[in-house]
């Protein structure tokens, strides 16, 4: 019951005008995710893998509820994105560069206002505020106003805002981006401690290494389709070599070959 | 609830710690609203087509069949009724409320008086409270003058001759200065109600789309009804601090404006009650406006086009404050109080005017709550829309 199921989800976006030509074609409809599934457990990372436009935004968007699929269910601990979203919204911590923080306040404000708005209790507020600042070293700057933080600042002041609510779900789009090694340590080290405490954690990226340090299980994804989706082992064994590298190049080509996702 | 007042308090504070939005929104219009009227002062008084037009209703006591050919010749072409003394008292009271223009009484030796040089006394009764007695006692005084005039050169070979008018005031001094009052708000304070929701509407909504942070908000476990509700409701307390500077800008310009507006203009003949009236008025319409602007704001990609689309709606809405500009007087048409907007326009005139009638007071207020609550639901059902929220 505590498992995040990506059940055939497909998304397709109506292009505009202006869209047809920056994607050069003039095709009318693009299917960003098709037909995709596949399932997180609680107490591991799953990591979505895939080259850019591969449709991993998407399938995130459509887990945290800001869009909607048009075909297929995602049900995170039982609550369905389609017919029980404001449930869903409850559960997850969501991550992705999309959503930006208002530039005229500063962190220690939006930290209390988004808390407010997750219903978190007025101490846990505080006390949680402080173990999140202080993880991510926002202490120095949380009186800051965020638009005159660094992108790294902002990074980290989104990741706190995103947990305010201790999520159960945690689904981060590519952490780590805009970060400096540190940071980015110190990211991965409390997602490694999230899952370790129970948390179901899916996060995206198209950096090989992260997904072969940090994850679990792992899906790839090329043009809006789920290739494989299995432990990191099961995958890794599909080739001789045991080279995610290898695997993914080859996957690539492979769909290259078939014409792409249409 | 809850939820409504975070988001609230949030919106607030928004504009609240930024100086440059507190005076953008809150004291620049009415730091405008007084320069303005320091200027327009006498303009308003103006000419007006509409009392031209207006056939004038005089009551005469032997009026002279020359006089009466005379202010003819004139092209002044009053409707003449004769003064019955029994009912003096009935006939001033009907000049105090305005059906009846004026009053003007003749010796009844006028003709003798003329021919023996005897300056002959005229006596008359009208009500600068109201429009058209003042314009008919201008025109017909005029003519009188010039009649005496004519009769000096026609028979004395010189233009001495003249009459001895009296007038008779017969004015409700409240009611003259609230139909000054009448004439110059509306107008002021739909455009100030609106420029107040325009500074920070398309700002607060289409801004936050246009900068990616409505995403952020929509991602939190709140009702998309209590995004609506709570930026409606912030929206509205910061367009009444700057209606409110509006009325601050206004009273402190009455002084430039009474050159042209008369000496009637002192805000001191309305009470407690009429205040609170204008208040609730005031409410209701900046609830209908925020309502439409923060609609407006939701549907549009960027803060540029929630403006464009709010301009249609500003200019109607300045119109119809304009066009009771003139008229100074509330419409007696039940369908304008169904109207938004212009029911607000039309019932402010009442207030000032001491002519409010409660059926158009409740029928105004009651569609005010249901168009705000008609715009409360397309913002939710827009706030709900992927389409709309992530539209670029
Ligand atoms: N709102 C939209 N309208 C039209 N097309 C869209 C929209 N959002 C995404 N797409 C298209 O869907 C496809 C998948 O996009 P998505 O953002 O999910 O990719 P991604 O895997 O996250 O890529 P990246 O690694 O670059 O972040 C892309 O071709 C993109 O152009
Ligand atoms: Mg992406």
């Amino acid at each position: 019951m505590n498992t995040l199921e990506v059940k055939n989800i497909k998304k397709t976006f109506k292009l505009s005008k202006k869209q047809q030509k920056i994607e050069k074609t003039d095709i009318k409809l693009k299917i960003a995710v098709n037909d995709l599934s596949f399932t997180a457990f609680p107490g591991e990372i799953y990591g979505l893998l895939g080259p850019n436009g591969a449709g991993k935004t998407t399938c995130l968007r459509a887990i945290s509820t800001l869009i909607k699929p048009d075909e297929g269910d995602i049900l995170v601990g039982g609550s369905s994105v389609v017919t029980d979203s404001f449930e869903v919204r409850k559960k997850i911590g969501f991550l992705t560069s999309e959503l930006k923080l208002e530039d005229h306040f500063t962190p220690n404000y939006l930290y209390t206002y988004f808390s407010r708005l997750h219903n978190v209790e007025e101490d846990v507020i505080e006390e949680r505020k402080k173990v999140l600042f202080e993880r991510f070293g926002i202490e120095e700057f949380k009186e800051v106003k965020v638009g005159d933080l660094s992108t790294g600042m902002k990074q980290k002041t989104s990741i706190a805002i995103s947990l305010v609510h201790n999520p159960e779900y945690i689904v981060f789009d590519e952490p780590t981006n805009g970060l400096d090694v540190l940071t980015a340590r110190s990211v991965t080290d409390y997602l490694v401690e999230l899952k370790e405490s129970g948390k179901t954690v899916i996060l995206s990226t198209h950096i090989l290494s992260v997904v072969e340090k940090l994850c679990d299980r792992v899906g790839i994804i090329i043009n809006g389709k789920m290739k494989i989706s299995d432990t990191l082992e099961n995958v890794k064994k599909t080739n001789s070599n045991n080279d995610l590298e290898e695997i993914f190049f080859n996957l690539v080509k492979e769909d290259e070959l078939a014409g792409g996702g249409f | 609830m809850k939820n409504i007042v975070t988001i609230f308090r949030k919106e607030f504070y928004r504009v609240m710690s930024d100086r440059r939005l507190i005076f953008t929104a809150i004291l620049l219009p009415g730091l405008a609203i007084y320069i303005m009227y320091t200027f327009i002062g006498s303009a308003i008084g103006g000419e007006i087509e509409d009392i031209t037009q207006h056939k004038m209703i005089i009551y005469t006591e032997n009026l002279p069949t020359e006089v009466q050919n005379y202010i003819y010749t004139q092209e002044i072409n009053p409707e003449y009724h004769i003064y019955d003394s029994a009912e003096h008292d009935e006939l001033e009271e009907m000049i105090l409320n305005g059906e009846v223009d004026m009053l003007i009484r003749f010796e009844e030796t006028f003709e003798d008086d003329i021919d023996n040089l005897i300056v002959t006394g005229i006596q008359i009764y009208s009500n600068p409270g109201e429009k058209y007695s003042e314009y008919t006692y201008n025109v017909i005084t005029n003519a009188l003058h010039s009649y005496a005039n004519v009769i000096g050169i026609e028979r004395y070979g010189d233009a001495y001759y003249s009459f001895d008018m009296s007038s008779e005031i017969i004015m409700d001094e409240e009611k003259a200065a609230g139909q000054n009052f009448a004439m110059l708000l509306p107008m002021l304070i739909v455009m100030f109600l609106f420029s107040g929701a325009m500074s920070i509407g398309p700002d607060s909504i289409a801004g936050e789309k246009e900068r990616g942070t409505i995403a952020t908000l929509l991602v939190t476990p709140v009702k998309r009804s209590e995004i609506a509700i709570g930026k409606v409701l912030s929206l509205t307390v910061i367009s009444m601090m700057s209606a409110t500077s509006s009325f601050i800008g206004i009273m402190f310009s009455l002084p430039n404006l009474m050159q042209g507006a008369g000496d009637n203009l002192d805000v001191f003949i309305y009470g407690a009650w009429d205040i609170l009236m204008l208040f609730s008025v005031l409410l209701a319409t900046v609830f209908v406006i925020v309502g439409l602007v923060a609609a407006l704001s939701a549907y549009a990609k960027s803060i540029k086009e929630a403006s464009m689309l709010i301009m249609p709606f500003y200019f109607i809405s300045m119109a119809l404050g304009i066009s009771t500009m003139f008229s100074g007087e509330a419409s007696s048409e039940l369908w304008v109080y169904f109207m938004p907007i212009y029911s607000s326009v039309n019932l402010i005139i009442a207030i000032l005017t001491f002519d409010l009638s409660l059926t158009a007071y409740l029928i105004t207020i009651s569609t005010s709550l249901i168009y705000v609550a008609i715009f409360v639901y397309i913002l939710t059902k827009l706030f709900q829309s992927e389409k709309v929220m992530f539209s670029k």
